[in-house]
This record gives C-alpha cells, sequence and structure tokens, in this order.
C-alpha cells in the first residue's frame, strides 16, 4: 500500500505509526526508522578525537584504526536495521479481561526467514520487554496493559525497537493494530439484592435443591462449557464416563437481571453490579437474562450467552 | 541494565592487553598502578565486598591525576596522555556496576588503542591492536545483547563480519582523507629514545651503535649501486670540538644561502630513502647530496636539514653525486676548521708538527698520517675508557680504539697541523636485501670520518678507519656475532646451508617491514599528494569529492545488498498463497491475522457461492501442499487459473 507524500513525510509516522492495520504487519524499509542515539553520539565524539590525535601526531596507524572504528560504527547501523526488518508482527486475539485488571496484549512475532534476532524491545507505554529470536520461527510475546475502563480497548503503539549489535544506533518501528480488546466491566457486588426473590441466600438453597431432584430431567454426555456442579458424579464414579445432570429448561425458572433493579446506584455502579450478577448466574448455572435500556436478552445461560450479557454490559452507553 | 560478570572478565583481560605494549614507554609506576586497578576489579568477581564505593574512588582519582600532572607537568603529550588514560580506564572499570558503564569503558579502550601507536608503529602493533579491536567489538556486543556467555558462536562470527565488512571504508579514508602537514598544537617535547647518532660525538660514543641490529633507515636506489666501499651516508658535519667532543652547531640562514645544488645531470645517483623516526632535524645521504627533496633544505656544506623533527616514517626521493666537488673555502669557514682546542697536550703538538717539518705538502701530511694510523693501532668495539685528554691519551697509550677515536684524534692532529679539517656523521656501507631490493642500513653501520680541505682539490674525504681496518669499509658489521673485548667481526662470506635460509627469512621480514613502513606508516601528506595526483586527485578538495563518492558509492552497495536479501521469498506455496490473498482483498475481505486458510476459503465460498467448486479446490490443495503430500506447482497453476 503506497503511502501518499504528505503521509511519508508526516512526523507521526516516525513517532506513531502508520494508519492502525488489522492484518499482520511485515517489518520492512518503510517502517524501520535508525538514528544514533545517545552511546552512539559519545562514540562519534570519541573517535573525533581519535581522529584529532591522529592529525596532530600525523600517525598511520592512528588513522587506520580511527577510520576502522567509524566504519565498524557505521557498519552497526546495517545490523541494526537487519536485526528488525522481514519481522512479520501482529497481534492476537486475548481472552476478555475486566476492567480494573492487568490485561495482555499477545504480541505474535514471526521470523519468516531462519535468521537470528537480539535484543529486540517491545514496548507498548510504559512497558517493556526484551526478547530474542533464536530459531523459533514463532514467538508469543505478552505485554501487559492495565485495563482501567469498560469497553473496547484499542492499543496504543507498539513500538519494536533494537540497539543491536553495538548500541550504537536505534532501529525502531511504531506499529499501530486496529484490533480493539472488549474490557468487560468491573464486577462488583454492590450489596443490592436479586428481584427475584429467590435469590436470598437461604433460598438460594431450597431452589437448588428444588431444582436438582424435581427437575431433573435425565443425563446427557458432559461437553467442555457445562457446569462442573450438573456434572453427575455417581456415575463417573461407576466408571460410565463423564455425564451431566440435565434439568428440565422450563421448569427452571429464570431470573431476569434488571437495570431498574439498580435503580439506587450511580450508572457505573449499575454496570459492575449487574455484571456482578451475571458471573454469579453463570457459576451457579442458574438461566438468567439482561434487561437493559432499550436492549433485552432472553434468558438463557452457558459461556456464549455470558459473553453476550458482558458485551452488552461492556458497550454499555446511556442515552 | 547490570554489567555482566563474563563481560567484567573480557575488559579485564582487553585492559592487561592495552596496558602491555606500554611496558616499555611508560614509567613503571604507572603501570604497576594500572596493572593493580585491573587486579581489584578482578577480585571483586570472586570477592564482592572489596568493591569500592564512590568515597574512596574519587579521592583515589583526584590522586592519581596529581600523580600525573607532578610527573609531567601541565603539558598534557603523548607520555602524560597515555598514563592518564590507563589510569582512568582502570578506574572507570573500578567504579563500573552497569552496562553504561562498561560502554564508557570500551570507548576509552578504543582510545587507549591508538596511543602505543604513538611510540612504534610496527606491523606486529598494528596486528596486536587488531585483534585488541575485534575483542572490543565483542565486547560491545556482549554488552548490548542479553548473552551472557561470551563464547556465543553467531556474536563471536558477527563481530568478525564487521571488523571484515568495515575494512573497505577504512581503506576509502585511509587513501582520501586529506592529511595536513604539521601539528594542529605545539605538542611537548618528547623524551623519545634518540637511536643512531647524536648532536654530541665523543670518541667512544658510536660504538655503542655497533651492537645495534636496528634498522636507521632503507634504500632503493632507481640508478645503480655504487660500490659497498662507497655508500658513505651523510649526516651531521661537525666543525666545533673542545678537545673532548664534537659538537653540532646548528647551521645559519648564511648557509643555506650558500649551498650549491647540482643539476640534474651532474647527479647521477638517484635513491629513495626512508628514514626511521630519529627524533633530529638532519637526514642521512649518500655523500655528496646534489640537492635537496621537497621537505629538507641543503646547506654549504652538504648537510641536508629539515624544518622539524623527524618524528614519524618518510621517504625521501634524493640525488646525489660520487664525484668530486669543488667548493670555496669562506675565511669564516677556514677559521672554524682551523681552530685548535687549548687543552691540546704536547706531544699532540709535536707529533702533529713532525709531519709538517718532514712532509713536502699537506696532501704529504694527509698520507703521513693515515699510515700513522695504519702501523700501531688495533681496531676494536670495546676500548679502555680515556680520560680527561681523549685524543693524547688515545694517540699514545691506549692506541685501541673504533671510528670515533680514529676520526677525532685524526682530525685533531690535522688542524695542528694547519689543515682544515672537519667531522662527519653517519653510516657506512649497509646490508643489501636481495628480497625488496634495497640496502638496509642499521645503527651497527654508524660510522664518523673526516673531510680536509686541500687548495687544490677542494674538501675530500678521508677516512682514518679504512687506513686501519679496511674490511669496515669493505662489508659490514655483524651485531649478532659481536663479542665484548674480542675481535670485530664482519658480514665476510654468504651464508650456507640452514644459515642461507634464515637469511632469506630475515629478508623477507624485513622487506615487508620496508613495504609497510613506505606504503602505510610513511603515507603522509606529501605522500598523499604524490599518489593521488597519478589519478588525477590535485588537492583536498579533490579528496573530499572523492572520498565522498566513494563512501556513499561503498555504503549503497552494501545496503542493496541487505535489501535483496531480505527480500528473497522462500516458500513458492506461500508467496502464491499471499499474493492471492492480496488480490482478492476487496472482494472476499482482508485475510485477517487469527483466521486460518480453511476460515478464509470458508469465508471467500460464502461470499460467492457461484465459485464454490472451485475454492473448495484451491482449499484442498493449499492444506495438502501444507500438510499433506501436494504438488506444489498445482496450487500455484490453481491460483493462477482462478478467475471471479
Amino acid at each position: 500500500m503506497p503511502l501518499a507524500l504528505s503521509a511519508r513525510l508526516s512526523l507521526k509516522r516516525f513517532t506513531k505509526g502508520e494508519a492502525a492495520q488489522h492484518t499482520a504487519i511485515k517489518l520492512n524499509h518503510r517502517r524501520i526508522f535508525v538514528l544514533p542515539n545517545k552511546a552512539g553520539l559519545t562514540l562519534a565524539i570519541i573517535i573525533l578525537l581519535m581522529l584529532v590525535a591522529s592529525i596532530n601526531y600525523n600517525n598511520s596507524m592512528g588513522f587506520v584504526f580511527t577510520f576502522l572504528l567509524a566504519a565498524a560504527a557505521q557498519a552497526s547501523a546495517f545490523y541494526c536495521f537487519k536485526n528488525l526488518s522481514g519481522l512479520v508482527v501482529s497481534l492476537t486475539k486475548t481472552p476478555n479481561y475486566y476492567a480494573g485488571s492487568t490485561g495482555y496484549i499477545n504480541l505474535d512475532i514471526k521470523e519468516t526467514g531462519e535468521r537470528q534476532r537480539w535484543a529486540i524491545h517491545a514496548a507498548h507505554l510504559n512497558q517493556l520487554k526484551t526478547f530474542d529470536i533464536a530459531k523459533d520461527l514463532l514467538l508469543s510475546i505478552k505485554i501487559p496493559i492495565k485495563l482501567k475502563h469498560r469497553g473496547w480497548y484499542t492499543p496504543s503503539t507498539i513500538t519494536l525497537s533494537t540497539s543491536f549489535p553495538f548500541g550504537l544506533f536505534r532501529a525502531w518501528s511504531p506499529l499501530l493494530f486496529k484490533q480493539p480488546i472488549l474490557v468487560y466491566p468491573q464486577a462488583i457486588d454492590m450489596g443490592l439484592p436479586l428481584n427475584f426473590q429467590l435469590f436470598s441466600k437461604e433460598q438460594n438453597k431450597l431452589q437448588s435443591q428444588q431444582l436438582g431432584t424435581d427437575d431433573f430431567a435425565g443425563l446427557k454426555p458432559y461437553q467442555q462449557g457445562h457446569n462442573y456442579r450438573h456434572i453427575n458424579w455417581k456415575a463417573f464414579a461407576a466408571e460410565k464416563g463423564l455425564f451431566s445432570n440435565e434439568f428440565n429448561a422450563e421448569q427452571s425458572a429464570s431470573i431476569w437481571l434488571d437495570w431498574q433493579s439498580c435503580q439506587p446506584l450511580a450508572l457505573e455502579e449499575k454496570i459492575s453490579q449487574l455484571c456482578f450478577w451475571v458471573l454469579q448466574c453463570e457459576s451457579q448455572g442458574l438461566e438468567y437474562g439482561l434487561r437493559l435500556p432499550n436492549i433485552e436478552l432472553a434468558p438463557s445461560h452457558g459461556a456464549a450467552h455470558q459473553h453476550a450479557c458482558l458485551k452488552k454490559l461492556a458497550l454499555f452507553e446511556p442515552i | 541494565m547490570l554489567i555482566k560478570p563474563n563481560l567484567i572478565k573480557l575488559l579485564i583481560a582487553i585492559g592487561v592487553l592495552l596496558i602491555v605494549p606500554h611496558i616499555a614507554s611508560l614509567p613503571t609506576s604507572f603501570i604497576l598502578i594500572a596493572f593493580t586497578l585491573l587486579v581489584w576489579r578482578a577480585l571483586t568477581l570472586w570477592i564482592p565486598k572489596t568493591l569500592p564505593n564512590k568515597w574512596l574512588l574519587l579521592p583515589l582519582a583526584i590522586g592519581l591525576g596529581f600523580f600525573v600532572l607532578k610527573t609531567y607537568g601541565m603539558s598534557l603529550g603523548r607520555d602524560a596522555s597515555s598514563s592518564l588514560l590507563i589510569l582512568l580506564m582502570g578506574l572507570k572499570l573500578l567504579e563500573s556496576r552497569t552496562a553504561r558503564d562498561a560502554q564508557a569503558v570500551i570507548y576509552m579502550s578504543f582510545f587507549i588503542l591508538i596511543t602505543p601507536f604513538l611510540f612504534e608503529q610496527q606491523i606486529t602493533i598494528a596486528l596486536y591492536a587488531l585483534f585488541i579491536f575485534y575483542l572490543l567489538l565483542l565486547a560491545l556486543v556482549i554488552n548490548n545483547t542479553q548473552s551472557e556467555s561470551l563464547i556465543n558462536p553467531p556474536l563471536l562470527r558477527l563481530s568478525g563480519f564487521v571488523l571484515l565488512q568495515s575494512l573497505p571504508l577504512m581503506l576509502i579514508f585511509f587513501v582520501l582523507f586529506p592529511r595536513m602537514v604539521g601539528p594542529l598544537w605545539a605538542m611537548p617535547d618528547e623524551q623519545s629514545a634518540i637511536s643512531g647518532i647524536s648532536n654530541t660525538i665523543n670518541p667512544g660514543s658510536v660504538s655503542n651503535l655497533a651492537l645495534s641490529d636496528e634498522t636507521a633507515f632503507r634504500v632503493r636506489f632507481n640508478s645503480p649501486a655504487p660500490p659497498q666501499k662507497d655508500l658513505y651516508w651523510r649526516g651531521p658535519v661537525f666543525w666545533e670540538t673542545n678537545g673532548q667532543s664534537w659538537t653540532l652547531t646548528p647551521p645559519k640562514q648564511d648557509s643555506f644561502k650558500q649551498a650549491t645544488p647540482l643539476a640534474e645531470k651532474k647527479s647521477d645517483i638517484h635513491y629513495t630513502l626512508m628514514m626511521e623516526p630519529h627524533h633530529q632535524f638532519w637526514l642521512y645521504a649518500l655523500d655528496i647530496p646534489a640537492s635537496a627533496p621537497k621537505t629538507a633544505r641543503l646547506t654549504h656544506d652538504h648537510q641536508l636539514v629539515l624544518a622539524n623533527k623527524l618524528s614519524r616514517n618518510i621517504s625521501f626521493d634524493i640525488r646525489s653525486t660520487t664525484q668530486e666537488v669543488i667548493t670555496k673555502l669562506s675565511d669564516n669557514d677556514l677559521k672554524r676548521a682551523l681552530k685548535v682546542p687549548d687543552n691540546i697536550d704536547p706531544r699532540t703538538f709535536a707529533l702533529a708538527n713532525s709531519w709538517v717539518k718532514t712532509s713536502p705538502d699537506k696532501s704529504a701530511i694527509v698520507k703521513r698520517a693515515l699510515l700513522f694510523f695504519n702501523n700501531e693501532f688495533y681496531y676494536t668495539l670495546k676500548p679502555p675508557s680515556l680520560g680527561k685528554n681523549p685524543v693524547a691519551k688515545f694517540l699514545f697509550e691506549t692506541k685501541r680504539g673504533f671510528c670515533g677515536h680514529f676520526a677525532t684524534s685524526f682530525a685533531t692532529l690535522m688542524r695542528i697541523a694547519g689543515i682544515p679539517t672537519r667531522l662527519i656523521g653517519g653510516y657506512q656501507g649497509g646490508v643489501y636485501n636481495k628480497v625488496g631490493d634495497f640496502y638496509n642500513i642499521r645503527q651497527a653501520d654508524a660510522h664518523v670520518w673526516t673531510e680536509v680541505w686541500l687548495a687544490d682539490k677542494g674538501w675530500l674525504r678521508v677516512d682514518p678507519t679504512a687506513a686501519i681496518a679496511p674490511n669496515r669499509i669493505e662489508h659490514s658489521i655483524d651485531p649478532s656475532l659481536q663479542r665484548i673485548n674480542s675481535d670485530i667481526n664482519f658480514l665476510l662470506n654468504p651464508p650456507e646451508g640452514i644459515h642461507e635460509w634464515i637469511q632469506q627469512i630475515k629478508w623477507g621480514i624485513n622487506s615487508f617491514d620496508y613495504y609497510w613502513q613506505n606504503a602505510v606508516l610513511a603515507y603522509g601528506p606529501e605522500k598523499q599528494l604524490n599518489f593521488l595526483s597519478g589519478f588525477g586527485i590535485l588537492d583536498w578538495v579533490d579528496m573530499v569529492k572523492w572520498l565522498a563518492i566513494l563512501s556513499v558509492l561503498t555504503l549503497i552497495i552494501f545496503l542493496s545488498v541487505i535489501l535483496i536479501r531480505q527480500n528473497q521469498t522462500h516458500d513458492p506455496v506461500q508467496k502464491a498463497y499471499l499474493a492471492f490473498c492480496k488480490k482478492y482483498a476487496k472482494k472476499f475481505g482482508v485475510h485477517l491475522p487469527h483466521e486460518t486458510a480453511t476460515d478464509y476459503f470458508n469465508r471467500a465460498i460464502k461470499n460467492y457461492p457461484e465459485k464454490t467448486e472451485q475454492l473448495k479446490t484451491l482449499k484442498t490443495l493449499y492444506l495438502n501442499t501444507r500438510y499433506g503430500k501436494a504438488a506444489e506447482q498445482v496450487f500455484i497453476q490453481g491460483v493462477k487459473h482462478f478467475k471471479l
């Protein structure tokens, strides 16, 4: 994808990176910049001093080694560039995190040839990871991120940089990815009772028992994602394999997690409370539905349903 | 980032290697302190408690700084800066705790690397320094990677590659970087060991040199070489004596004005003379120099005088003549050449006067005197010491001596006899190197002879040593065979058998050294202009221009090699697949990073159900090339023929 002249010359390209992309990015000469760093400039002064001494004493071997050092320093700029170029960088899917926790950006770095790379730093905001790629063809780097708010979290510029081999030049490549991470709301129990009366603590037990005995509908083979509380341990102990108890869906009561029931709370508190309830209901194996202003999710359960609920909560914007 | 323990070990080793070439040239106290600092740092590796803190290091640094100041004074010359640098390197290493400190130590080491060359520039030291240079590059790499081990083959290889890769650019700069004449600032007068003839001659001074195999200068003749016995290499001319020693008075302006250079056709011998730095103002030339080379001036008594002391290797193209040149003798020079010191022994007077009385003319006196030496004297390297009146004691008591004894006493006798005489210091002979086709004139060839002025012949060379020991003039002294208090050995017979081989090897090494000196070390402002004018590069503007062009060209070549090698894709199937994805990105949507090939094709089929068959075939083909055993070409052809 060629760049327009204005984009090519914009300062942002050097610091923030080119326009965000949701595919893998291959580091090439357009994306890698090389400049001498502080240590490189210091060496330049040393080389200058060596040159002055050589000129002053008109010393041939002094000249030879001064120029050799300068040439080696110069050559190191190529190696610095080579250390980054050709890497293919992509963001991979991350599990969804909850606001307030520390999440990770998963960076996949792929060496398409079989070159060895040394001491590459991957930086995102204030976090820095240093790694070598020694014959591994694919390397996953996890960069921790502080997730403060629910909603879409867009990673800011990820900068790959290296000062290899001599620490005189810094080659860097700022990368922007268009792969936002969904951040669920923080689950906080604000102490509100669920409007569904069954859900006070003692009755909860009662309810479970009722569900466990009366509404038992049969067994079905265990699948990942089934609530472990529903595993039929008797069958398992009898070495019949793993089975889940199936309950009659129509008979089990469904709970509505309702925005209205959180009325006394502030907006974010409401969402946190609802989020807490979603997680609680899911772990209890209950069927639950979600009612938000203008949004309604029919009662259900399972990982997909939980994700749908949490996503609605994460992205909820009051009108 | 903390400094790596293994890197400290490497830096200590480099430090030791850097100090070793200085052992001979710097005061022992500094060498010992520098070694102590390194040993101390090594100790801290095993006993971390001994690592000094800054409250100990700071006074130590100040103290050592004062020590250097006290030894050398305020001037920051070659010796002072070398001493200071090796101490600072040790101190910095003691203080180093982080990778950044290590970087600073490495930088200092690079500077220290060139300091031995201010003392000596032999090829052995250059190769030694090249090895240290490689180690320093390795230290830089280790310091800037996560490698804990020093022996990491890819990194060892990389340091070597960088070194090799920097050679072309270094050569371009070495040849084309404009050299300047003269120092940028006045350097303090360093106490370099003056080798060879000094500016005072006393009877015994030359015999000390006879044991030295060191090269004084080398000569390559561009015209037929004169016979060995005519190889008198003329240096300083001595007029003044106090009876004990002869001292050189620097030539005055008049002397340069009265000089009479000869026309080119009258000078029959052309040669290139490659001087080793001897830290003196004069140059040596085959007797008699016809004219001065570019950077030197000719005096009326045929000395070649430089503007500055010679502190580096320079080669000179000189013309000389072996024909007699008749010169006039001014009244002033007559007075100088006849001045007899006051404290001459009466016996000396009596001897000279007896010759005057019995000889018909002045040339007869000279002959008489030579006969006198020939009859009664003995040529030896270790003559007995002479007292306050060396001439008389030598002539009448010891009668054993070296060329210095003969020349000084002969000159004194001639002056008493009323013949104007001067003393010439220089070298005689030289060893011909068959391998390199040049004469190697060694310190052992140092010689002193005289010139007398006869009215009809002008200044005439008289070498009393030749009268006593003709062998000395026909053959060179062999320093390797000299024994104290024994006969002098000459290089008489060509060696045989294994000795011949040894000689061949010696010649080979010496020739290599000659080329090294001539091509590399002597490459200064004069030689650079001379060399580059052959390519049409005439001044420094041209040099800078070509320097820029050639270095940019080199960089472009390196860069294009890197870019070409990087763009080579290795896997044809992957190449075709990616090209396919790129081509249909707008229609099927971009290939997402988390998508597998199956996902991608399924998505494409969903978008274009009418192409289901073809897409399915492509998918299967692709998966089979990846995971099964399908022919790569089939998939590539399939991709080629696919059309929407």
